[in-house]
């Protein structure tokens, strides 16, 4: 009996050897992905027609936690140990200086023509250009946008606001009209984490201000990012903006208003589709538009999405190419926004007609994210964020005024950003 | 000659603890005497500077302070609710085996699994808790209980309160059944009241015990990180920062190696400046170590 169980564990040995190695000859290109809801089945299919295209090579598709830090920690911490167990992997928009400057990133510069490039949405390919270089291919893009109910609006005979002051007035009278305790005004991401950062950027940008001026200093105290942030605190104190609004991130805000519990919401696109799908409480009655602004200025939406790199150490940089090339095409951007609803950094594809057809927001969507801003292009970003991150907590759960947040935030700022100068 | 051959035995057991233990924490106070960023190209030696820089640094007080909050409340909770729930366990009743069985279970979850689920009761829009809270009248309007500064840190108590008084409760019965029955029974017939009995037979013969699961819990919860940094995140406006959030973020977001390390570095001699208290009251008292 003994001996028929070690027979056993050792051809199961030997089978899942010759697993690792098997396909005779076939260059290995892995690529490595955060997951996102419901997208890897399908990613699984895009890479297939691929490996269909080109016989000689086998991808392996390994996917990460989707929890952003925890991948930007894995890849730290196998890229600073110089490893080549990948080829292609996927960025967040605001790693590409900070690995560029740390050597990890191969330099895609003169890979694509200028025409090639025109084709990519401006805002990606800036946070993917570092020192002049370029470093990553923009992939699918991510850009605040505000939610909002459209029957509330034409119950009230309200217009889509396009000013911060036309939202709080909007969300002020639906309110009172609807006498519902649970119905919140305006919810963002207001956690103490990236979103938070993210969130409010969209009012400071939307005010003229910035976190950095062009020059690369921080501004972040300036009189008008000081009255951003006091409008946002404003919100929650004149119980627009619900109180929790400090302990919310994207999937919080979403299953609120998905419940109906919101009139106006902050968030990325990928809601949208689950909003509209059978059973939703708020299916065809969410409406999307660019994020308003203060009087004067122009909206801003945070760039987020992820782009395709080149691991430094990958012994496969040819084919791990031809993979971010076959990745960033037209037929497979559409493929992957017509069935997943990732959106393409590729701004022909906007206007492609079937995929207007299934998902009729993509014009709107364009506009906005032509106008999305990325954050700070810093391979000091992480810090400023961990600072921002705080101030902006402190001031919207109310234990600092927003001049004395910002003021604190501007001097940590100026430590961090002329300790190397 | 034997004793040197015994020498020689014990070498494999003392390399893999300078190799696991030893050589990271003297790494971890070397890497804290640098200022060392990996992504910028930044390694230099900087002597003292990193500590100067901690005594300054007003966020670290702060994580100090919500550490040592935490610490102490969720400790004395723990133990007061483990003791209970030893007691309760110890009397012999029907489904015993069941029920010791089902006290365990929070433990068995993995924290992030638990936090996550206690992340979805906090949630004050969407939340069990609330909803609970409202239909029993007990509250006219939803609680923020992750987003206010002021009851932030009592949920995160509370998480890891229901995920670790098993682990006390679990370490105290075993300590209740090695009392001996006859002393009760000698106590009986002497007439002495159940209240003369716990606090004369039960809690000294527990004290070993007791100062055993203070010393883990304490280590434990004074590192506490999984928890928090998934219910709350630190924030909000750092109210639950604790130490290893704050070094968290600091090593692994910011990539401040040097800095990182002496955070890791004040975290590791309170801990030991802990262990040292509770070992010597332990050796004082007579107990287990003696």
């Amino acid at each position: 009996m003994f001996r028929k169980l070690i027979y056993i564990v050792i051809s199961a040995l030997l089978l899942f050897s010759c697993g690792g190695n098997g396909d005779g000859g076939k260059t290995k290109l892995v690529f490595k992905v955060g997951k996102v809801a419901g997208q890897s089945g399908y990613l699984a299919q895009i890479v297939e027609e691929f490996e269909n295209e080109n016989p000689g090579v086998d991808v392996v598709l390994e996917i990460l936690p989707s929890i952003t830090d925890q991948q930007h920690q894995f890849y730290i911490t196998s890229l600073e140990g110089g490893s080549s167990d990948f080829d292609v992997f996927a960025l967040d928009v605001i790693w590409v200086p900070e690995f560029a400057l740390a050597g990890w990133l191969e330099s895609l510069e003169g890979k694509f023509t200028d025409e090639q490039l025109a084709n990519f949405l401006p805002g990606p390919l800036k946070a993917d250009t570092y020192n002049g270089e370029l470093y990553a291919v923009p992939w699918y893009v991510d850009g605040g946008v505000l939610y909002y109910r459209e029957d509330l609006l034409q119950k009230y005979n309200v217009k889509p606001p396009d000013t911060f002051a036309g939202l709080k007035q909007a969300a002020r009278k639906i309110m009172k009209g609807e006498d519902n305790s649970k119905l919140a005004g305006f919810i963002w991401q207001g956690k103490q984490y990236e979103g938070l950062v993210c969130s409010a950027l969209e009012f400071i940008e939307g005010n003229c201000a910035g976190i950095l001026d062009d020059g690369g200093n921080p501004v972040i105290n300036s009189e008008r990012a000081i009255e951003a942030l006091a409008f946002m605190k404003q919100l929650i104190d004149d119980g627009i903006a619900p109180e929790y609004v400090t302990t919310t991130d994207e999937e919080a805000t979403r299953h609120s208003f998905g419940n109906g519990n919101v009139i106006f919401m902050r968030n990325w696109p990928y809601a949208y589709n689950i909003f509209n799908t059978e059973g939703s409480k708020v299916k065809d009655k969410v409406a999307v538009k660019t994020m308003p602004h203060f009087e004067g200025c122009e909206s801003a939406s945070t760039l987020g999405g992820w782009q395709l790199g080149i691991n430094k150490f990958s012994k496969h940089k040819d084919w791990a190419w031809k993979f971010i090339e076959f990745m960033s095409r037209y037929e497979t951007q559409k493929k992957m926004a017509l069935n997943v609803g990732l959106k393409p950094s590729r701004k022909d594809v906007y206007s492609d007609e079937d995929l207007v057809k299934q998902q009729p927001f993509m014009a709107e969507l364009l506009n906005t994210l032509l106008q999305a801003v990325p954050r700070p292009v810093s391979p000091y970003y992480p810090q400023i964020s961990l600072v921002l991150q705080a101030k902006f907590s402190e001031v919207l759960s109310g234990s600092s005024s927003a001049e004395q947040a910002l003021n604190e935030a501007q001097t940590r700022l100026t430590e961090i950003i002329n300790r190397r100068k | 000659m034997e004793s040197r051959f015994g020498y020689l035995l014990i070498i494999p057991a003392l390399l893999t603890i300078a190799v696991v233990a030893i050589y990271p924490i003297i790494d971890v106070f070397i890497l804290s005497l640098y200022e060392r960023f990996l992504t910028l190209g930044i390694d230099e030696f900087t002597g003292l500077n990193n500590y100067l820089k901690l005594v300054n640094d007003a966020r670290f007080w702060n994580a100090l302070k919500n550490t040592a909050v935490f610490t102490f409340f969720s400790v004395s909770l723990e133990l007061i609710l483990g003791m209970a729930v030893a007691l309760f366990i110890n009397r012999p009743f029907s489904l015993q085996g069941l029920i010791r069985a089902a006290v365990l279970l929070p433990w068995a979850v993995p924290t992030v699994v638990s936090a996550k689920i206690w992340a979805w009761i906090f949630n004050t829009d969407l939340g069990i808790l609330n909803y609970a809270l409202l239909n029993f009248g007990l509250i006219d309007a939803d609680l923020n209980w992750l987003g206010s500064t002021g009851y932030a840190m009592a949920a995160a108590i509370t998480v890891d309160v229901w995920k670790t008084t098993p682990f006390a409760a679990l370490l105290l019965l075993a300590g209740l059944q090695v009392i001996p029955d006859d002393l009760y029974k000698a106590a009986s017939v002497d007439g002495a009241s159940r209240w003369q009995k716990f606090r004369h037979i039960t809690i000294p013969h527990l004290k070993p015990v007791i100062m055993i699961v203070l010393l883990f819990r304490t280590l434990d919860a004074f590192r506490v990180f999984d928890a928090i940094y998934i219910l709350t995140g630190g924030g909000p406006a750092n109210s639950t920062e604790t130490l290893s959030v704050y070094a968290y973020k600091i090593l692994f977001q910011t990539l401040d190696f040097g800095y990182g390390s002496t955070i890791a570095v004040s975290v590791f001699a309170a801990v030991m400046l802990i262990s040292i208290g509770y070992i010597s009251i332990l050796k004082r008292r007579g107990g287990l170590l003696s």
